[in-house]
């Protein structure tokens, strides 16, 4: 592992290196192959509307906007840890306590328009987020001052952004003298005039098309067309993929090794990047049964999670297997050294020694009866429909049953559920997902964060379940505001001690960014020998792996 | 006189009742555009956009729901139906024009194919009734009755899938520049030709049915004796007097069909994968999308609203008994 880890870091370093070379000698004068390379979304029809800052622009939407316009710094979900590759940026340095970072702009960077791309470009797309609350949806009211030196910036923030480091490489930069005279919310930008490898060529609500952009600073591209089609469901975007019609893209399809793969299993590719988005078994803390975290804790340990990520998830969704809940590799890096190896596995019979140690008993029947000497009787809720979290709670049933306890699976209608049962509470267990982010600390904070409880009944925003612990609270405001690893090791040692042997909910599976790719026309996509980024094209990693592609002969 | 005076006024409030309760509709209904929003991407958007998403849709401010209600008739009565969220900051007027042609142009098309066709058949039928011909009536009401989503698929799995004759899905040729082309017009031909024909095996039933009956009731009456006695041509009386009175029912319900071709084609457009206004409905349905929906709902309501006004006046012009009053 170590060792895939050093050789995909030394290729984006030879990248970065290759292309200041380009830049520095004025065009790599590479050709670009006429072979089309045809992205699919399944978001149905699209309004003109390439505005990249505003959430739901077509460009957004299909993933276009990030061939145009570009992020400071490429950063590698799978390995979190690793320096991020200077893009727009040449660097960003962050003070000790992450209140301020200084960013250094690249050189020799053009507008597609032929001005210069300067640190005023930087400063200003800032600014505009910083002014405007309708875009900016990274650091709502954390901006502070945002001031210009030379090819500098230095930007300012009102609290510490260790976990939201990635949110500032990731911000794509837009041009001061074209958005400086628009309003920047109503804009549609028809021009696209931007930073990145492709230029707009045509637009229809079916079908974009994007030519290479010749004045590009990390040379040519050697795609010569790149379309992005808008299918109007999965399906039709499954059945694109199966028979060639789109190249790259992203869908859940069900059974994919027989769907997808096994359709032209030489091309044909799926892979799973990494990040720290999990699916997470909330439990309600405050209610039977789970108010007693022995219960809790049995029940982890008879919840089958290869069967889950294997039948509900159909395979896609990876396995958590460490009993942190931290989704790998990203994770790794984090994991405290004492359950560094420790694996979850289901044991009906330690479960039931934990729960028997505990006070529990089972009648004749064997049906499993509390220390209160009532029978232990659970609802499963879901929105009627999710198909894949309705299968995981089946199973899950079905391990709770293994203890004598009884669950039932009750599907809800999807706005009640929303409205209703998840903020208030009113569940006993659910499944919901967590936030991604850049290190453990959104996993962590959105199912056990003290300084998000409300009691049962009021709106709650994350901690659904109403876990409540000091240490943990401060463990995790400790680990977002601190300055130094040895705290930040520290903290997450509190966490995820109580994580553990407190079982407030239970992580399911990982939810990584999945994509499918076909290699029949080019080749060089993130893969699972080489994953050098998030495989996905919707986000501001596709100018680099766009610039790693090669035609295939 | 009066009676097209009495008609605009029961128009008049019909339509104000529509667009009151278009408004109140979705906002009765639970859940919002930025929930939805964070829901469809679950966990790519953080929860710390949600402030700029509802600044971004404009629902940051508290506006008591009356206040909303006279914004509402403001902005439609200056021709302005607001601002989508799901495809902001397209507005809705524009998305509508977007996608209504497509529904008009194909189910349209479609359904004055099956009204032509079937309105032919159902003379022929019940002109001839007790021959060979009746068989066809239980075939053709067999297709009605199954599931229109059912024939459907089978549809693109025989025609589609397994011979390959049509594309299975979308509306024409993605690498194609929507135009005035041949090649354009071409390819929307192409990929409408299955969508249409099962939409046209699917209701030509009751055209046939109704025209059928019609015709038999009809044929027993005097005046076509007389036609038939004054040594007329059995296709001149067929024509001229059996099907010219029956197909008076035929007509108005033509004309309220047309009213529901905007908005009875939600399951076509999802099967096809077509680009209509009842995929657009759907969707602005599962996104919040409350100004798309109202626009949507609104153009239903119109159209429904305008082929009653039509298949009354048209009735009243073909049938001077309906507007005698008393």
């Amino acid at each position: 592992m170590r060792k895939s880890i050093l050789a995909a870091g030394a290729i984006v370093v030879a990248a970065g290196l290759a292309f200041t070379g380009c830049s520095a000698g004025g065009g790599g004068g590479g050709d670009s192959s006429n072979k089309v390379l045809t992205i699919g979304m399944p978001n149905g029809p699209q309004a003109p509307n390439q505005n990249p800052l505003a959430t739901g622009s077509a460009s957004l939407s299909l993933g276009y906007a990030y061939v145009v316009y570009e992020s400071l710094m490429q950063i590698n979900e799978l390995h979190p840890t690793d320096e991020p590759t200077p893009w727009l940026a040449e660097s960003v340095e962050w003070n000790d306590d992450s209140t301020q970072a200084i960013i250094t702009a690249r050189d020799g960077v053009k507008w597609s328009d032929g001005e210069d791309f300067t640190a005023d470009d930087i400063a200003y797309s800032i600014q505009l987020r910083k002014d405007t609350p309708e875009l900016n949806i990274d650091f709502p009211d954390q901006y502070g001052d945002i001031s210009v030196d030379g090819n500098q910036v230095t930007v300012d923030f009102t609290t510490s952004q260790y976990v939201n480091r990635d949110k500032l490489y990731k911000l794509l930069i837009v041009p001061e003298h074209i958005w400086a005279d628009v309003d920047p919310v109503q804009f549609t930008d028809d021009e696209m005039i931007g930073t990145g490898p492709y230029l707009l060529d045509q637009f229809t609500p079916q079908s974009v098309t994007m030519k290479p952009n010749p004045g590009y600073w990390g040379g040519q591209p050697k795609v010569g067309t790149l379309r992005y089609d808008t299918f109007n469901d999965n399906n039709g975007l499954t059945t694109a993929l199966t028979t060639g019609e789109a190249q790259w893209g992203w869908t859940f399809i069900p059974d994919y090794e027989n769907t997808f793969i096994a359709k032209d299993p030489e091309h044909f590719h799926q892979v799973a990047g990494g990040g720290f988005g999990v699916d997470v078994l909330y439990l309600n803390n405050e209610t039977k049964p789970f108010d007693d975290p022995a219960f809790r804790q049995a029940l982890n340990l008879v919840v089958d999670r290869a069967e889950i990520s294997e039948k509900a998830g159909y395979g896609v969704w990876p396995q958590i297997s460490n009993v942190t809940g931290l989704p790998q590799p990203s994770g790794d890096a984090y994991i405290a050294p004492e359950f560094d190896g420790a694996e979850l596995e289901v044991d009906v019979d330690g479960a039931k020694q934990l729960l028997t140690d505990a006070g529990y008993t089972w009648d004749a029947s064997d049906k499993l009866v509390d220390p209160d000497g009532t029978a232990v009787t659970f609802t499963l809720t879901n929105p009627a429909g999710w198909s894949d979290y309705l299968s995981a709670l089946d199973i899950i049933k079905a391990g709770a049953e293994e203890l004598g306890a009884t669950a039932t699976v009750e599907p809800a209608v999807q706005d009640t559920w929303f409205n209703d049962i998840i903020p208030f509470g009113n569940f006993q267990a659910t499944l919901h997902w967590t936030d991604g982010g850049s290190t453990p600390w959104n996993l962590y904070s959105n199912i056990m964060d003290g300084a998000s409880y409300v009691p049962l009944g009021e709106t709650a925003n994350w901690n659904f379940g109403r876990y409540q612990n000091d240490a943990v609270t401060q463990a995790l405001a400790a680990f977002k505001g601190a300055s130094d690893d040895a705290t930040r090791a520290e903290a997450m040692q509190v966490i995820q001690d109580a994580f553990v042997n407190d079982a407030p909910g239970l992580v399911i599976w990982s939810r990584p960014a999945v994509a499918q790719y076909s290699t029949v026309n080019y080749t060089g996509f993130p893969s699972e020998d080489d994953p050098y980024a998030n495989p996905q094209p919707t986000g501001p990693q596709a100018a680099l792996i766009l610039s790693k592609l090669e035609p295939t002969k | 006189m009066r009676f097209i005076g009495r008609r605009l006024v029961f128009y008049v409030i019909t339509l104000w009742a529509a667009v009151t309760i278009n408004f109140f509709i979705p906002r009765l209904m639970p859940g919002d555009p930025v929930k939805a929003l964070i829901a469809k991407n679950q966990g790519r958007i953080s929860t710390d956009a949600m402030d700029s998403l509802y600044a971004l849709f404009g629902l940051d401010e508290q506006v008591p729901l009356w206040q909303q209600y006279l914004d509402y008739w403001k902005t439609l009565l200056s021709g302005d139906l607001g601002t989508s969220f799901a495809y902001f900051p397209t507005p809705v007027s524009d998305l509508i024009n977007q996608a209504l042609p497509w529904t008009v142009g194909l189910v349209g098309v479609a359904t004055i194919i099956s009204f032509l066709i079937g309105t032919l058949i159902g003379t022929g039928i019940g002109w001839r009734r007790g021959t060979w011909a009746d068989s066809l009536l239980p075939i053709s009401t067999f297709f009605s009755a199954v599931p229109y989503f059912w024939l459907a698929l089978i549809a693109i799995f025989v025609f589609s899938v397994t011979l390959g004759w049509f594309p299975a899905s979308g509306s024409y040729d993605r690498s194609l520049v929507p135009g005035w082309s041949w090649e354009f017009v071409g390819s929307v031909i192409y990929y409408g030709t299955l969508p249409a024909l099962t939409i046209v095996i699917s209701s030509i039933a009751g055209w046939i049915l109704g025209m059928r009956n019609m015709v038999v009731t009809v044929s027993s009456e005097d005046y076509v004796t007389v036609a038939q006695a004054k040594g007329l041509s059995e296709r001149a009386v067929r024509t001229g007097y059996a099907a010219r009175n029956a197909v008076l029912p035929q007509v108005s319900s033509f004309a309220l069909s047309l009213g529901f071709i905007v908005g009875g084609t939600l399951i076509m457009e999802m099967v096809f994968s077509y680009q209509g206004i009842g995929f657009m409905l759907f969707n602005a349905v599962n996104a919040k999308d409350y100004p798309l929906m109202q626009g949507c709902f609104l153009v239903i309501t119109l159209a429904v609203l305008v082929a009653n006004i039509l298949a009354d006046f048209v009735y009243a012009a073909l049938d001077p008994r309906t507007r005698q009053e008393g």
